[in-house]
């Protein structure tokens, strides 16, 4: 009978724990001021249909509440300027004409600046094929509480070169805040990023600094991604001086979207991609890890297991950048991480328990109990590459936990002293 | 005094009674069948630098305007193979040659090589059995295509309710309409048919940075028509006017598939529907060639028809589907899917379109099938 009293103890406490850790995955609510205006759509519409080359549009002072998107195609050397973030505000709830807000094609030197876009159907503002994108002081939003109905990206650069993002903030996002794919030649600098799935994300890039931003409150901070089947692999990324902290958030992805396995409470994510060199970060609070490697293998492996949980909807993938069982066939990439260096970083961790709503946190619970870990790999290897990841020297305190996934945990280590850079 | 009073409030009863008098007739008026074209509540801007301000300055047009008669023999009827569905909305469609030029045969699929100067004219229009209240068929707008300096311009045309005069309007307008049943569809349809803003013509008609015609290629253009009274092969025509060079012998140019014309086999019309739908964007430098998905005529690779293809960056367009096309299954494919809805961020094609082509649908549902033999 006492035995039974003691297993009944231990049971509800273990209950009471699990609901804890459960119910410590926030999904916030983004609710600024706001009072808005119809009617000045033409008005605005009709400044971005007769922008020319070099021309300024200036955006007055508002709430403007707009039912189609804002296209430019094929203009150099043009400004879009409102009076500030959440003054001059571009609402695109319930629009009914083009999938984003504002929408850049074939262009070149195009600058955003002092506005706030929000809540388009799709995306908020992309940008493809353009030579010279800023975005300054740009706030991009989905308001209310967060949900997988939200947009997808709210910045998104793609297929562009000489990508300025700086001063900027990225809330709510489905997918990505800050999100740059197949671009060259990026910078990611002193923005804010919050309540998003991911909170900035590098995606197949090449020459990317990312460095003085905030990514808070988000699924997963900064993630570094390369995907197959796409024009270009991402190289040569450089994530510095950020403060990353309480990335905790309930993932909120659209099902079988790849940011969609990006577990709660990471810090950072780096997905396959060669050159990635990680120094002089904060990083604080993130429940399941502040820094995770791993190889589109694994991630890829953990997106078949999720599909077959899924019984009433077996074949239930799709969504923005999906789990892609053709990677194999794309001979020009590679999945596995390489040259991932990480440098003298902060990390400190309040938590007691990673989130346990994803395989990660699970195998750290069991693997790693009431201890946090501040760099996770999963252990897959390219047998070709030379360095996988390294420690530079001086940080042999981080707490390390390779897992050899491959082996079942077999070879699992916390050795920093093995993966010393040369 | 009182009598004035009296005057007064008889003025004002029998206002008030032909007032109820009136109501009921407004109301017994079931609906206006087009309500959106130009009216004199319309501001019209003059956009100078971009084009000229009514359709009927160009002279292309003999008057009444709306019979749309070309007003000379440069001005040349055309008709297409495949067109592209625009919310059921018929077409009439020119090329207006400059005196003296012909423009220039590439490949079957390529879009004749015009002359500068060319204007391509296409106007939209639905016919009076379609709009009940209306005595004669009603035109909506007029696109131009114009080749200028080597580079083309769009530039579009709403009418006026009076459909006396077109005017040059690059914001965009939606205009309600109702449809009537007609032989081939069994239900009235009321929606809002959305002209483009000048800015959206690029969507479909930008391929590797420039803007293109896309109607006007010999496989589309292989085809019967009345000219000049009589029915005629419009790319014999063509040249027998001397406004066409370099064509192959006539008989050895491929002819798209009129996927209406049900004695063509399920997979020729269902692959000409999505050529003529799709293609434009879904093909290598077109603006949808991300997606991985090409949709030409010609193309032969399954896997970029989109069999077994996951998409790359749908969104919510993927319906919680895995592959754009799945053998067999209409219902697991993405394609059919994002053809089968009309919200903003899953509508395909994403402009022109506020309705399901119910038959363009069957159509590819019976494909995805019959890929399954």
């Amino acid at each position: 009978m006492k035995k039974l009293l003691y297993i009944l103890a231990f049971l509800i406490a273990g209950l009471a724990i699990l609901y804890v850790v459960i119910k410590s995955e926030p999904t916030p609510t983004y609710q600024p001021a706001r009072s808005y205006i119809e009617g000045q759509e033409n008005a605005i519409l009709s400044q971005f249909l007769l922008a020319k080359d070099s021309t300024v549009i200036e955006l007055a002072e508002g709430h403007f509440t707009l039912k189609q998107s804002l296209s430019l195609d094929g203009v150099n050397h043009v400004t879009i300027r409102g009076k500030g973030m959440g003054k001059t505000v571009l609402n695109f709830k319930g629009q009914t004409k083009g999938a984003e807000g504002i929408r850049i094609t074939n262009s070149s030197n195009i600058t955003i600046q002092d506005l706030t876009v929000e809540n388009a159907k799709g995306d908020n503002i992309k940008v493809m094929d353009t030579d010279g994108i800023s975005f300054k002081h740009v706030e991009s939003s989905w308001t209310g509480e967060v949900s997988e109905d939200n947009g997808a990206y709210a910045f998104y650069p793609v297929l562009c070169k000489n990508v300025l993002i700086d001063n900027c903030k990225a809330i709510a996002s489905s997918d990505a805040g800050i999100y740059v794919g197949q671009s060259v030649d990026v910078v990611i600098s002193n923005n804010e990023a919050f309540y998003n799935v991911a909170g900035i994300e590098s995606e197949n890039s090449i020459n990317v600094k990312i460095f003085g931003n905030k990514a808070y409150e988000n699924t997963g901070g900064i993630l570094v991604f390369d995907l197959p089947g796409l024009t270009q692999y991402g190289s040569n990324i450089e994530v510095y001086n950020n403060l990353v902290y309480e990335n905790n958030t309930k993932n909120f992805a659209k099902a079988g979207a790849i940011v969609g396995q990006v577990p709660s409470g990471t810090g950072s994510l780096v997905l396959s991609t060669e050159g990635v060199y990680f120094h002089d970060n904060t990083f604080k609070d993130n429940k399941t890890a502040s820094i995770a490697i791993a190889s589109y293998e694994l991630i890829y492996e953990l997106g078949k297991r999720d599909k077959k949980e899924q019984k009433e909807a077996e074949d239930v993938v799709g969504s923005v950048r999906v789990i892609n069982d053709k990677y194999t066939s794309d001979t020009n990439y590679n999945p596995y991480p390489r040259n991932i260096r990480i440098g003298k970083n902060i990390f400190s961790n309040s938590y007691l328990f990673p989130t346990i709503n994803n395989d990660f946190g699970k195998i750290l619970m069991i693997k790693k109990p009431f201890q946090t870990v501040d760099v996770l790999w999963d252990g897959l290897e390219d047998e070709a590459s030379e360095s996988t990841i390294c420690f530079e020297k001086g940080t042999e305190t981080v707490s390390f936990f390779g897992l050899d996934v491959l082996n079942d945990f077999k070879n699992a280590t916390s050795d920093v002293s093995k993966y010393i850079c040369k | 005094m009182y009598r004035n009073i009296f005057v007064s409030s008889l003025v004002v009863v029998t206002l008030f009674i032909s007032c109820k008098k009136k109501k009921p007739i407004v109301e017994n008026k079931a609906y206006i069948s087009v309500s959106g074209l130009l009216t004199s509540q319309d501001t019209l801007t003059s956009y100078d630098d971009l084009g000229l301000k009514k359709l009927s300055d160009y002279n292309f047009f003999k008057n009444p305007l709306n019979q749309l008669i070309p007003a000379s023999k440069q001005i040349v009827p055309y008709d297409l193979n495949s067109p592209l569905f625009t919310d059921y909305a018929s077409k009439k469609r020119f090329i207006v040659f400059p005196e003296g030029t012909a423009a220039n045969y590439v490949s079957d699929e390529s879009y004749l090589d015009f002359p500068e100067g060319t204007t391509l004219i296409k106007n939209f229009y639905y016919t009076n059995k379609e709009l009940k209240t209306s005595t004669s068929d009603i035109i909506l707008e007029t696109r131009l295509l114009i080749k200028n300096s080597g580079k083309w311009i769009t530039l579009p045309y709403i009418w006026n309710e009076e459909q006396t005069e077109a005017y040059l309007y690059i914001l965009g307008k939606d205009m309600d309409l109702v449809l009537e049943p007609t032989t081939e569809r069994t239900k009235q349809i009321r929606f809002s048919y959305s002209v483009p803003n000048i800015n959206m013509c690029k969507n479909c008609h930008v391929k590797d940075k420039d803007l293109v015609p896309l109607g006007p290629t010999p496989r589309q253009l292989h085809r019967e028509q009345m000219l000049e009274g009589t029915s005629q092969n419009q790319l014999a025509y063509l040249l027998e006017n001397n406004m066409l060079h370099n064509l192959p012998t006539l008989s050895e140019v491929e002819k798209l598939p009129n996927y209406s014309d049900v004695s063509e086999s399920i997979n020729n019309r269902a692959r000409a529907y999505l050529d003529v739908n799709c293609a434009h964007c879904h093909q290598d430098g077109g603006s949808a060639k991300t997606s991985g998905l090409h949709l030409m005529y010609q193309e032969q690779d399954l896997y970029k028809l989109g069999v077994n293809k996951p998409p790359v960056a749908a969104g919510k367009g993927s319906g919680d589907l895995a592959y754009d096309v799945v053998v067999g299954k209409p219902e697991e494919s993405i394609l059919l899917y994002r053809m089968k809805h009309v919200e903003p961020d899953i509508v395909m094609p994403e402009i022109g379109k506020n309705l399901v082509h119910t038959e363009g649908v069957e159509l590819v549902d019976a494909w995805i099938r019959s890929l399954a033999n």
